[in-house]
């Protein structure tokens, strides 16, 4: 056995397998990025509704808001001064229930 | 976009895209397989109760329940509104049911849910919980 074999043999083989199991580690999730309690994670804040108000589950376009925050948008426009009907939202708030927890 | 900018929910996942085709709802913290499974979960806990679930993940403002109550307030109608809002980074998940809402879904359901939910996100696991959060919350409302 030549020089160049042995070293082909016995470098060259281990070496191509550290490199396939590293390519497997490193290029194997395309999304690094995976919630872990205590680490920081970064992400775009979301806000979801169900779409079921949704015909043939074709989505509104992003500027339509006619399921969502009416409330608000009706309060916004309301000419300045003039105070109108307590706000839709100050009634329920009272009244709101739920639950909070930690982890 | 921050929380501050993220002024109405997504109706829909799919709605929810910019110009360039991207969505930028898969920037969050859910991949397209999670995004279905909650779109699922959601959809089927509107239809059995009638009410009106949405979820948000993102940060919280001190206080974080009025921060929470103001969200739920900003939902088309808040009194048959569910709102699950999570803060991953600060680790805690606020409930928020509304003035019809309550009657049929005590607290201490509520507190049920969120018992699990966060059993779920101390194990990492967010889209889980969350699923799981939202098919007990219908549960124990029952059917419209």
């Amino acid at each position: 056995m030549s020089v160049l074999e042995t070293v082909l043999i016995f470098v060259g083989v281990p070496a191509a397998v550290v490199a396939v199991v590293a390519g497997l580690v490193y290029g194997g999730s395309r999304r690094g990025r995976r919630y872990r309690p205590g680490r920081p994670f970064e992400f775009t804040p979301v806000w979801f509704l169900s779409s079921q108000a949704q015909p043939s589950g074709v989505g509104y376009p992003a500027g339509d808001d006619r399921r969502a925050v009416t409330g608000a948008a009706e309060r916004a426009a309301l000419p300045a001064g003039e105070e109108g009907p307590e706000p839709a939202a100050a009634a329920p708030h009272g009244a709101t229930g739920g639950a909070s927890d930690r982890w | 976009m921050t929380a501050g900018e993220l002024e109405r929910p997504a109706t829909g996942q799919v709605s929810h895209g910019s110009v360039t085709g991207h969505p930028e709802v898969l920037d969050g913290p859910f991949t397209t397989r999670q995004l279905l499974r909650l779109d699922e979960a959601l959809r089927l806990a509107d239809r059995s109760t009638g009410l009106t679930f949405s979820v948000y993940v993102g940060e919280l403002d001190e206080p974080v329940r009025a921060h929470a109550e103001k969200l739920h307030g900003q939902l088309a109608d808040p009194d048959r509104s569910v709102l699950l809002a999570v803060s991953p980074n600060q680790r805690l998940l606020e409930i928020v049911t509304g003035a019809e809402t309550r009657k049929r879904l005590p607290d201490r359901d509520a507190k049920l849910a969120a018992l699990s939910m966060a059993a779920a996100f101390g194990g990492g696991d967010l889209a889980g919980g969350i699923v799981t959060g939202i098919a007990q919350l219908a549960d124990h409302a029952g059917r419209r």
